[in-house]
């Protein structure tokens, strides 16, 4: 019974016109701008559910204005016959279980597309997606690119959003897509398409999320896979135009997400020492490893490092070979994940923190910078064409 | 009915001693254990609140005129629209019919004197009152701006939503007893005061409805109250409860509310279709079509309405597996909901309709609610809900539904009523002038927002793109309301002249047979002098017009019942 009914509808659904479906995917009456794999089967779903309620509705209003004229209360008329039915029973079954089929069809195909929009196939490229009030931050861990306020997505290939919240709920929702999923603090979500056309489409949050809610939007661009590999290799080496000025606040804005989760701003032990302060005690050598040798030790002309910036270089794509005392030495390694002019960066970072943060581990807005000269970090800021590829997905600090 | 406004007729007395006028001064109202004053008290609050929540309605639809917004900032426009949603949700359409309308009407179908608990009877209202109050104490002491959903963590966080938060969910947790102790009122009145005769299945429909809301009230809020408490500890004392950053879930927090929230709808519904099963029958002067099926598809919503929370949770990142369930069992409640209303449309068939208001309001609900009822099926069809979640689609469907069918019902049940509480009648033609503003203001508002809902318009939004095409839609929804507003004051004008130069309504203006025709207008104090006998209060063969009385009488070829001749006809004996 169930599979008849379902090809029944299916085929029903071939043979109505599609209203909502032109085969430009422009916007209709009832649907906007459609641009995703699963867009044209949840709007043939709909223009058949509209179809279904336009026939109730015809059917009931005719009758309704039908009896209202019909059977109006003649003039002078002053009292009543008991004609017509009371009840009927066979008549009452019949729309007793017409809606039933009806419903029980709507509810299997509707059931069919969510299962294929929860999900996602296995070769789909993620992009990690943090909603904080009110911005969107997207990360292209492939790329080691992160975008905020839009996105870019390759054209024709699945594509999957995995989403996470600092603050309170948020939603994600692309219209052109047909998709949407809540954006929930303290777990991930995860919501998948395949764009179909490229071009430039609105993301909505659709959870209120307090007072610029409304103004929480962002775009997603849609790019031919060419268009896109090249976008995402300028995004990705961008840092190699930031004159030296910029990289302290460069590594904190788009580096140091990936660092976040272990270390802190504010003075607090996580994972591993916090960053705040560590320049300082690097430099004068204080910092004890776990074999109990002194960091003064071993920098300095002809000793295993000739300078600081070079143990802080060394930690970052070698942390097993010194682990600091007290603490595991559960880093992994950065090498080739990060550019030497990353490294750079991020040791200028170290050095300058405290006028980029606050005390509590905030983001001062404008920081006040002195000017740096090529060489003040460490050397050879020489870069390999290589691509960084971070592994994690760590949320992104936001602006 | 024509002849109800043609001539000038001998008046008839007005009942000397009524429950107006059984006791005079102020106290005799504030302390009253009479169940048609505390009705009218409810009626006049509740109808205070719903001029309340409607201006909040206007500002926020003059606020959408234009993309960026017209007289209001975002915090303003947040506080709007959540004063207007938490207002009309649990000051205005969940008391509405049941206490206004039900506590006057309720213990009179009976035959009995009042309900069965008097003084809870008059406690539920002044809890009423306290609720009221507290809202309004929300509104000085740092605003509301969390939606009438409260969603956590943003609603529990100090730091994102404005003071009034503890304030509006004391209010809430108040209300809520106040619809407990009313429903509990109504159950043990239904049970235990029914007159000889009265058999479950002679009830009036009306009561059948009011009781299945009763259970809902009885077994769903509770459940609100312990919600709002947690959510009251975790924003006093920061005990992680529903927020993650305290380790609770807040995913946790929406279970609960919608377990209360999603039957709640019901409240709200079930006893306008009860109204509008008296306004069809009686109006239409036919026996009602299918008592059996509209008794039980009642019953059936109040059970299907706690098995059906999680469809407001599609998107929310519930396992696909239960979502998968909710939406089954979403589509169940489409069913009774389909029986009703072809019940309704099958009872006008042959029958004597009359085009006075209460009947306008009767028909336009049959013409809204289908509207309404059509459009769950688009939101409760997973894959098409995903993409409508959120929306305006979703704002017009439930708005289709509470305000179009629910509270366009109690507008109607006011007028079907009014000559009974009042013993005036009101001017027909200016009702029927009202109602036309309203039913075409109605839709023009609200049948926009399902085109601006499909195309991608989010819900609870203060401003939005210029270039999505949305405008135009929001002008057309905004004049409709206007409309609306229009329609809604001339009909709290002529309501009100009615008071004083209203013609004096006779016992029965309408043709009905259950007891409150019985009864002079308006009532006496003690209802019924000896406990009447019930026939079948849908056959309307029994009564005439009478011009003498300007109303319906017993036709004198008729037995009366209770008398030898009259043995109970069962349904279908016809």
């Amino acid at each position: 019974m169930m599979s008849f009914v379902t090809s029944m509808i299916l085929s029903l659904l071939g043979s109505v016109p599609p209203a909502s479906v032109p085969t430009d995917g422009g916007a209709t009456f009832w649907m906007p701008e459609s641009a995703s794999a699963q867009a044209p089967f949840v709007d043939h779903l709909f223009d058949f559910i509209n179809l279904i309620s336009y026939i109730f509705l015809v059917l009931i209003t005719v009758i309704l204005v039908y009896f209202a004229v019909r059977y109006r209360q003649k003039k002078g008329q002053v009292n009543f016959s008991g004609d017509g039915p009371v009840h009927n029973t066979p008549l009452e079954l019949t729309w007793t279980m017409v809606p039933m089929l009806l419903v029980v069809a709507i509810f299997y195909l509707g059931m069919v597309g969510f299962l294929d929009l929860r999900r996602s196939p296995s070769n789909s490229y993620e992009i990690s997606v943090t909603a904080q009030k009110w911005s969107w931050s997207f990360d292209h861990p492939e790329f080691g690119v992160n975008q905020s306020g839009e996105v870019f997505v390759p054209l024709g290939r699945p594509v999957q959003f995995l989403m996470g919240s600092a603050d309170v709920l948020h939603s994600c929702f692309v219209p052109a897509f047909r998709v949407k999923q809540d954006v929930v603090p303290g777990r991930y979500s995860r919501l998948w398409f395949e764009a179909t056309k490229p071009g430039t489409y609105q993301l909505y949050c659709t959870e209120y999320c307090g007072r610029d809610h409304s103004k929480m939007l962002a775009m997603v661009h849609v790019l031919p896979e060419d268009e896109f590999q090249e976008a995402m290799g300028k995004l990705a080496t961008e840092y190699m135009d930031l004159p030296e000025h910029d990289l302290p606040t460069y590594a904190l804005e788009r580096l140091y997400n990936r660092c976040a989760s272990c270390h802190s701003l504010d003075g607090s032990a996580v994972v591993g020492p916090s960053f705040k302060g560590l320049w300082q005690r690097t430099e004068k050598g204080e910092t004890v490893f776990t074999d109990g040798q002194k960091l003064s030790n071993l920098v300095g002309t002809g000793k295993e490092f000739a300078t600081p910036e070079d143990y802080i270089r060394n930690s970052i794509l070698d942390p097993q070979h010194l682990v600091v005392q007290n603490y595991t030495g559960a880093m992994p390694s950065f090498q080739g994940q990060l550019k030497e002019r990353q490294v750079t960066a991020l040791i200028l970072m170290m050095k300058y923190l405290d006028r980029l943060v606050d005390a509590q581990g905030e983001p001062i807005l404008s920081p006040d910078l002195p000017e740096l000269n090529e060489g003040d970090g460490s050397e050879g800021s020489e870069d390999d064409a290589e691509q960084a590829t971070g592994t994690d997905h760590s949320k992104d600090n936001g602006e | 009915m024509t002849t109800l406004d043609t001539g000038h007729h001998e008046q008839p007395r007005l009942a000397k001693d009524n429950y107006l006028t059984h006791s005079s001064g102020l106290l005799s109202w504030l302390l009253t254990l009479d169940h048609k004053r505390i009705g009218l008290m409810y009626l006049v609050s509740v109808l205070g609140a719903f001029f309340m929540g409607g201006i909040f309605a206007l500002l926020v639809r003059t606020q959408l005129l234009t993309p960026e917004g017209t007289i209001m900032g975002q915090d303003e426009y947040n506080q709007a629209f959540t004063l207007h949603g938490a207002i009309m949700v649990f000051l205005v359409i969940i008391p509405s019919v049941p206490a206004s309308l039900g506590n006057f009407v309720l213990p009179i179908m009976l035959g009995a004197k009042d309900v069965a608990f008097p003084r809870l009877n008059l406690f539920s209202y002044y809890l009423w009152v306290i609720g009221a109050i507290f809202f309004v104490l929300a509104l000085f002491t740092g605003g509301l701006d969390t939606g009438w959903t409260f969603y956590t963590p943003y609603s529990t966080d100090t730091n994102s939503a404005m003071g009034g938060v503890i304030p509006a969910l004391t209010a809430v947790f108040i209300l809520g007893f106040s619809s407990i102790f009313t429903g509990m009122n109504f159950l043990t009145t239904i049970h235990r005061l029914r007159p000889p005769g009265m058999t479950w299945f002679r009830m009036p429909l009306f009561l059948w409805s009011i009781y299945a809301t009763a259970v809902i009230q009885v077994l769903a809020t509770p459940v609100l109250g312990i919600t709002l408490a947690l959510l009251i500890i975790e924003r006093a004392f920061g005990i992680g409860i529903f927020n993650p950053a305290l380790g609770g879930d807040p995913v946790l927090y929406q279970h609960f509310f919608w377990f209360y929230s999603h039957p709640a709808v019901y409240i709200m519904i079930l006893p306008a279709m009860g109204i509008i099963s008296e306004l069809i029958a009686v109006h239409s002067h036919r026996h009602i079509f299918g008592y059996k099926f509209i008794a039980w598809s009642s019953i059936a919503i109040a059970v299907f309405s706690f098995l059906v929370w999680g469809h407001h949770m599609f998107t929310s990142g519930q396992s696909a597996l239960v979502t998968v369930i909710f939406s089954a069992i979403t589509f169940s409640v489409a069913i009774p909901s389909a029986v009703k209303i072809f019940n309704w449309l099958a009872t006008m068939y042959k029958g004597h309709i009359s085009w006075n208001t209460p009947m306008l309001y009767g028909m336009g609900f049959l013409f809204i609610f289908t509207i309404g009822g059509l459009t769950g099926l688009h939101l409760g069809t997973l894959a098409t809900d995903i993409h409508l979640h959120d929306t305006y689609f979703v704002v017009a469907h439930f708005h289709y539904v509470m305000m179009g069918s629910a509270l366009l019902a109690f507008i109607g049940g006011i007028h079907h009523w009014w000559p009974k509480m009042t013993g005036r009648m009101y001017n027909e033609n200016a009702g029927r002038v009202a109602w036309c503003l309203v039913f075409v203001g109605f839709n023009v508002t609200f049948l926009t927002q399902f085109m601006l809902g499909s195309q991608g318009m989010p819900r609870r939004y203060a401003t939005y793109p210029a270039d999505a095409g949305f405008q135009i839609y929001h002008i057309i929804s905004t004049y409709g309301s206007y409309v609306m507003a229009c329609g809604f004051f001339l009909t709290a004008i002529y309501l009100v002249l009615s008071l004083f130069n209203g013609r004096r309504a006779p016992t029965n203006p309408w043709g009905g047979r259950s007891l409150e025709w019985q009864c002079s207008s308006p009532p006496p104090h003690d209802n019924f002098s000896e406990q009447p006998t019930v026939g079948d209060c849908y056959d309307f063969t029994v009564l005439e017009w009478s011009e003498k009385e300007q109303g319906y009488v017993w036709r004198s070829d008729v037995p009366h019942p209770g008398s030898e001749a009259d043995q109970p006809t069962s349904e279908g004996s016809h």
